[in-house]
């Protein structure tokens, strides 16, 4: 029993996409541009040479939030999205009928329809694989070369990522919304 | 034993529905009018049209439709939306003269009802084909059913409505007028709140800043009733071939008076939505509601459903029943828009979450333009509403009975 998070030490991100390639090979994620169960946002540099705005620029990486109060799984109308034993948001594909509530309420557009079980899928923390295999890590994190990533239990006062959220700032994305992510970007 | 004579007792009442025998013969012999051949024609390229639809997407899948992650929802809710719409509405036109006891409002009452159980079966079939797994969502809304989704109670309310609505149905062929107004009663409240949570499917959309909130579960029963109304103008114009008897010419009229405030109503609704919506420059809100205001879809919207119609009934002071048969089968398809309108203009914004590669780059607004099948579909549901509501009026007596 644990309450997984990830800390996310984004200013670090060189935008190599490698975590997106880990994921699709731990998970066996299909290819295409829109079955991202990862991604890295980009944000361009403004302005126009020599006055460019070199702050603006910077590399997003992102995923599902893992929400505390995960609207994906308020408005299932099956329960197929259900918070496991680890507070991991997870789909049951037995139970997914593709409404596409999900996909609509998730304000992090972190879900997307995997074409072999025509179900909604989304990131889950490696559960099916590394976790299921009883490693502590994510295959994003595992492979990270700048060490963006670091996934820990929550709960754990002396895990890595309560050490990080205790020591650096850090906020949440759309957190006005009140969905309490498990995602913390720090700063 | 007791089971015996019960299962006799429900066999028993089964059999004595009144109905008129017919066959397929009886159901060709209609006037060969060329306005009833090109209906007659229409219904049944529409026929086909949900035919081939439905072969696309059974052999495609979602791929015959033009959903994507950005747009998960296409024309094929929209319609379904359409279509308990009018059931809702339908529901509450019929309940005026059955249940709220309006005299002169119970010669439309069975037909009425029996439209709304016609439109609410072409919903379910259309909306059949847009959840991915149907038989699926039979199953586990029933064994893990999700409380906190206004999907589960739309979708569950719905069904319990049909139920009402058919055996109120069934009461009003009997005749047996204190049984159908508790059905009808019962159904109405169902279908009010099925209809509200259909409203709330939207309004809980916390990350939609467009929808979310207190409007859409109001505004859908507003605009149910609006939707009866111009239906029961259609159906009644059919059935009396537009030379009304005196009664329907009362009914009509003052169906025009409510119909006339009811818009007026939700002109001051959507006035003021946008008014708050684009107030204060909300990001995710205003540009949306200023782009809204920019497309033909919510003109059409404006100008069919509310702006001729309302003109029509204050000009005549309700009177200009043959105008509004018209200006009904306009609304009807402003109505369309109006739903389409709200699906689509729900996920216009992009989420903004900066997927540079799949967006290549960040769109301003996210497109869709339904496909073939989705408007093969769309137009099958109105075939079979037509078709369906053929066959009733050649099944059942849905003219009020006269002792």
């Amino acid at each position: 029993m644990a309450r997984y998070g990830m800390a996310l030490d984004y200013k670090n991100c060189i935008n190599c996409k490698a975590c997106e390639v880990a994921c699709k090979e731990e998970n066996g994620i299909l290819m295409g541009a829109d079955k991202h169960r990862i991604w890295v946002g980009v944000k361009e540099i403004k302005g126009e040479y020599p006055l460019l705005d070199i702050v603006s620029s910077s590399f997003e990486p992102s995923q599902c939030q893992h929400c505390e109060s995960a609207p994906c799984q308020q408005v299932c109308p099956t329960n197929a999205t259900y918070y496991d034993e680890n507070n991991v948001v997870r789909v049951d594909p037995d139970k997914c009928i593709l409404c596409s509530y999900c996909m609509n309420a998730c304000p992090y557009d972190a879900r997307y329809v995997d074409d072999r079980t025509m179900t909604v899928d989304k990131c889950n923390f490696c559960s099916d694989t590394r976790l299921a295999r009883g490693e502590t890590t994510t295959a994003c994190q595992a492979t990270c070369p700048t060490k963006v990533r670091t996934f820990g239990d929550l709960d754990d006062p002396e895990s890595e990522i309560s050490a990080l959220l205790r020591t650096r700032e850090h906020f949440s994305l759309k957190s006005h919304l009140g969905t309490k992510p498990k995602l913390f970007y720090l700063t | 034993m007791a089971e015996v004579v019960k299962k006799q007792g429900i066999k028993e009442f089964i059999t004595s529905i009144p109905y008129n025998k017919i066959g397929l013969k009886d159901l060709m012999s209609f006037e060969k009018t060329p306005r009833n051949i090109i209906i007659a024609v229409i219904t049944f390229a529409f026929l086909v049209s949900f035919v081939v639809g439905v072969s696309l997407y059974l052999i495609h899948g979602h791929h015959a439709y033009n959903v994507t992650r950005e747009h998960p929802w296409g024309l094929l809710i929209a319609v379904y939306i359409f279509f308990v719409v009018s059931s809702t509405g339908l529901c509450i036109v019929g309940s005026l003269g059955d249940v709220f006891g309006f005299k002169e409002y119970e010669m439309i009452s069975k037909r009425a009802i029996f439209g709304s159980i016609v439109t609410i079966m072409a919903g379910f079939a259309v909306i059949a084909f847009e959840i991915g797994h149907p038989v699926t969502m039979l199953i586990y809304n029933v064994l893990t059913p999700g409380f906190t989704s206004a999907i589960w109670w739309m979708g569950t309310l719905y069904g319990l409505y049909l139920t009402f609505m058919i055996i109120e149905f069934v009461f009003l062929l009997k005749h047996d007028m204190r049984m159908a107004r508790i059905f009808g009663l019962t159904g109405l409240l169902v279908g009010l709140a099925a209809h509200s949570n259909l409203g709330g499917v939207f309004g809980f959309l916390n990350a939609r800043t467009i929808s979310n909130g207190v409007f859409y579960p109001t505004y859908f029963i507003l605009t149910a009733f609006i939707t009866g109304i111009f239906i029961a103008f259609i159906m009644m114009g059919i059935r009396y071939r537009l030379s009304f008897p005196e009664n329907a010419k009362k009914m009509l009229t003052n169906l025009a008076k409510i119909q006339g405030l009811l818009i007026a109503i939700l002109i001051f609704f959507v006035t003021w939505k946008m008014l708050t919506d684009i107030y204060g420059g909300m990001p995710n809100r205003s540009e949306v509601a200023l782009h809204i205001l920019g497309t033909w879809t919510f003109w059409a919207e404006v100008v069919l459903a509310m702006a001729i119609p309302l003109l029509i009934i204050l000009k005549s002071k309700g009177s200009a029943i043959h105008a509004m048969f018209w200006a009904s089968l306009g609304g009807m398809v402003g109505v369309f828009f109006m739903r389409y309108n709200l699906v689509h203009d729900t996920q216009l914004k992009p989420l903004q979450m900066m997927k540079v590669r799949e967006y290549q780059l960040a769109p301003e607004w996210v497109h869709y333009f339904p496909s073939a099948a989705e408007i093969m579909i769309s137009l099958g549901g109105l075939g079979l509403c037509i078709l369906l509501y053929y066959v009733g009026t050649k099944l059942f007596n849905l003219d009020a009975e006269t002792h």
